[in-house]
């Protein structure tokens, strides 16, 4: 089982001094089935600032922390090693029609009868949130899932093909959006990151009547040989997962168009990315402000740390 | 807020009974008013708009004209309750309010009622009101709702009686409990000879029952709480009522910028340095309570004052994620929620309510758009609402469009006959039709209400909407024994 070392930088310069700065930080690997954090370090500088850890609505740990000393630059550094186990994933052709789900889901969730434990759970990740709007682009949205999504077709299978279609219909491209680009212009644009594609692949599933959360995460940074190099592993990655009855989430990364076989480090989930980016903050004073980020995920014994600095995707 | 529906059939008259006799409650006013020239009553009227305006008891009504403030119109004729009329809505509103705050406590918990299927858990899951981030957190008492405001209407019954119906229930930050006082005080002084003639239930004693309210709420092991008021500021339409409730309560009335968190504490600044806050009478909308969690842009919260919250140093009243509660979308529940959580029959009833969102209720409404009251779900204050009967068939049309586009996104109801009261007008005295706002406080384990509330009327002919973001006035509520 494949053993990583993870190390995620972050670092705030500010044109002048800030004096107050509340942060909330998901940067601690949550454990799930498959994977499991033996060891998590926070280091914040300036000096150790106030700190608490509890875990968020959604399952995952959360750190939040304030400093009340003025400062100029703030980084945080996040190291964990994480046992990740490659997923035993369902058959493609033994799953379930995908309307298993949205009916299961449907009957749940809107009917009178008595409510089971799991449509529950998947029932938060079932309808629009903060960044992720179902209105007026939800047709369309759900015009282009319905095709991977065709009647009677297994879940994972319909799931890995819309996958693959986003994959295939928009380009990658770290220039073309930030993290206020909206889903419904995405779609338009037919570009972005992996943050993008997630949110988008999640509307097209909402749209349809399925749960999706957003999974915010890590990428093995150098591949093994003969493998090449994934998109988004110098960075902070994000895929999705969908729900399926009797199954229970199935994950998949449409950016890599693949479903994470052991290379892929969970971090936290959430509705959106707004639940769980990974360093959010209110800070007093500061002016402007540039941001480095650099993530490195290595397999234990694999020697010496490569170094990279880009920012967060 | 409450929008009030409209009537077909002859409506439940306060003061007069069918026949047009006086009812026996209004039977001292009726001979005090007889006695009263017309004239003194005029010069009443004036001097009743002078006092309120150097009182600065003012009303911001969004959209007008440069946003200014101006007077909420009083009017000088009272609404009489009798006291076994009013003991038994208070049992109502006692029962009521106790099964609203168990909701809250359930669905931010165990969600016990979702599990049952007595509720559909899509009204809850797809709301923006149901707030996640107070998922597991404990409320001192388990209260959410300590203050609440709830909209009742009377409509005519069949045997001629009239019949109270809760039209909308208040939890988040209800107000205008500023004019249910300030309209009492102003009665007392321009005729304070009717008082002698009735014996009328005090209501001045509401900011001591408000402040032991907030007391009793405040985070456990606190001995001498220290209670402030929230306000979003002086550009908030209720903000007279902000700064005089503080005032008489004597707490501070802060804005966010006053406060600040350390180490998961609350603190306010003050010319003595900081001083922590124990409980928050807040008049400011979740959205804006910390960026941090919330809204990222809002400048009027404290940053980090959610985690203070969840970590149990601070209360805040009312507690975050009331709005699902009362939504337009979960009212037609209330009466279930009180069979459930209470194993009780409810005493006071809910208006029927058709759900859009189901396809046979959609049917018969759509048939009968030009009969009925249709309400958006989500919308407050008298905004986005069809009142068919008073309705041109265009803009019956145009509303049939929004319905079909989003059905699940309205509720409709019955017009119903709301009572009317004697009123003064241009023309003399004419009945308008009126509701009534009670303001319900839980602390600890009581709930209590100062006797009436503020009733609201709608002072065009034949109107219905009393709120005052609507144009509508409000009247001296009396319960008499």
């Amino acid at each position: 089982m494949p053993l990583y070392d993870i190390a995620h930088d972050t670092i705030y310069r500010y044109d002048s001094a800030v004096l107050l700065s509340q942060q909330l930080a998901h940067l601690r690997p949550r454990d799930c089935v498959g994977q499991h954090c033996l060891a998590h370090t926070l280091t914040i500088e300036p000096g150790e600032g106030r700190r608490r850890e509890r875990i968020d609505f959604f399952g995952n740990p959360v750190t939040a922390f304030s400093l009340q000393a003025p400062h100029d630059t703030l980084a945080v550094h996040a190291r964990s090693r994480v046992r990740v186990k490659p997923s035993t994933w369902p058959e493609r052709a033994g799953s379930a029609p995908w309307e298993l789900a949205r009916e299961h889901l449907r009957k749940g969730l809107s009917g009178h009868a008595p409510l089971q434990d799991d449509a529950r759970d998947a029932g938060q990740y079932r309808f629009a949130s903060p960044f992720i709007p179902l209105g007026d682009p939800s047709a369309r949205l759900g015009d282009y899932a319905l095709r991977s999504f065709r009647p009677g077709r297994p879940m994972v299978e319909a799931l890995l093909d819309l996958a693959s279609r986003i994959h295939a219909d928009f380009r990658f491209d770290p220039a073309a959006t930030s993290v206020a680009t909206p889903v419904a212009e995405v779609f338009e644009r037919r570009c972005g990151v992996c943050q993008d594609f997630s949110h988008l692949m999640i509307a097209c599933l909402r749209a349809i009547g399925l749960a999706a959360r957003y999974v915010s995460g890590y990428l093995l940074t150098e591949p093994p040989p003969g493998q090449p190099r994934l998109i988004g592993a110098d960075a902070s990655h994000a895929w999705v997962a969908a729900w399926c009855p009797g199954v229970g989430w199935v994950d998949v990364d449409p950016t890599n168009d693949m479903r994470p076989d052991g290379a892929h480090v969970t971090l936290a989930w959430g509705r959106d990315y707004g639940d769980v980016c990974p360093l959010r903050g209110v800070i007093l004073g500061g002016g402007g402000h540039r941001v480095e980020v650099a993530v490195t995920v290595t397999p234990v014994g694999s020697g010496a740390l490569p170094q990279h600095a880009a920012r967060e995707r | 807020m409450s929008e009030a529906t409209r009537t077909g059939a002859t409506p439940y008259d306060e003061m007069h009974s069918a026949d047009g006799a006086v009812r026996p409650h209004y039977q001292p006013y009726e001979r005090w008013l007889h006695e009263m020239p017309r004239e003194l009553i005029d010069r009443k009227r004036s001097e009743a708009d002078i006092a309120f305006h150097r009182v600065g008891i003012t009303f911001n009504v969004y959209g007008a004209e440069g946003g200014k403030e101006r007077l909420i119109p009083f009017d000088l004729l009272p609404r009489i309750i009798p006291g076994s009329e009013w003991r038994e809505l208070e049992r109502g509103l006692a029962q009521r309010v106790r099964a609203l705050n168990a909701f809250l406590a359930d669905i931010y918990h165990g969600q016990e009622i979702l599990r049952a299927g007595r509720i559909p858990a899509d009204q809850i899951l797809d709301n923006a009101q149901f707030r996640p981030e107070m998922k597991g957190v404990d409320v001192p008492g388990g209260l959410y709702s300590m203050i609440a405001g709830i909209d009742l209407v009377r409509a005519a019954g069949a045997d001629g009686r009239g019949e109270f119906f809760v039209l909308e229930d208040n939890l988040r930050v209800p107000s205008g409990v500023s004019y249910l006082l300030e309209n009492r005080k102003m009665m007392m002084r321009l005729f304070p000879d009717l008082f002698s003639r009735y014996h009328v239930q005090p209501v001045d004693h509401y900011p001591d029952l408000l402040l032991e309210t907030l007391r009793a709420v405040a985070p456990a092991g606190v001995v001498d709480p220290t209670v402030v008021v929230m306000t979003p500021g002086a550009h908030n339409s209720a903000y007279f009522e902000h700064s005089f409730l503080a005032q008489q309560m004597g707490v501070e009335l802060v804005e966010g910028q006053d406060m600040f968190v350390q180490d998961d504490v609350l603190y306010m600044r003050t010319t003595q340095g900081p001083r922590r806050v124990d409980v928050i009478y807040r008049r400011i909308d979740d959205d804006f309570l910390d960026p941090l969690a919330f809204r990222a842009d809002s400048m009027l919260g404290v940053p980090g004052l959610m985690r203070a919250y969840q970590a149990g140093h601070v209360t805040l009243a009312n507690a975050v994620g009331t709005g699902v509660a009362d939504d337009k979308s979960i009212y037609p529940y209330v009466p279930e929620m009180v069979r459930f959580y209470l194993g009780e029959e409810p005493v006071l009833n809910n208006v029927p309510t058709w759900m859009l969102r189901e396809k046979d209720d959609l049917a018969y409404v759509l048939d009968r758009l030009p009969e009925l009251v249709v309400k958006e779900v989500h919308g407050a204050g008298g905004y986005g609402m069809l009142v068919g009967p008073a309705s041109t068939k265009a803009q019956i049309e145009d509303f049939r469009q929004r319905i079909l586009a989003a059905p699940e996104k309205y509720i409709a109801q019955p017009t119903l006959s709301l009572s009317t009261c004697p009123t003064f007008v241009e023309a003399g005295i004419a009945p308008r039709h009126i509701d009534l706002r009670p303001f319900v406080l839980s602390g600890g384990k009581q709930i209590r209400m100062v006797p009436g509330g503020l009733t609201r009327v709608a002072l065009k002919e034949g109107s219905l909407v009393v709120n005052s973001s609507q144009g509508g006035g409000t009247k001296d509520t009396w319960v008499v024994d």
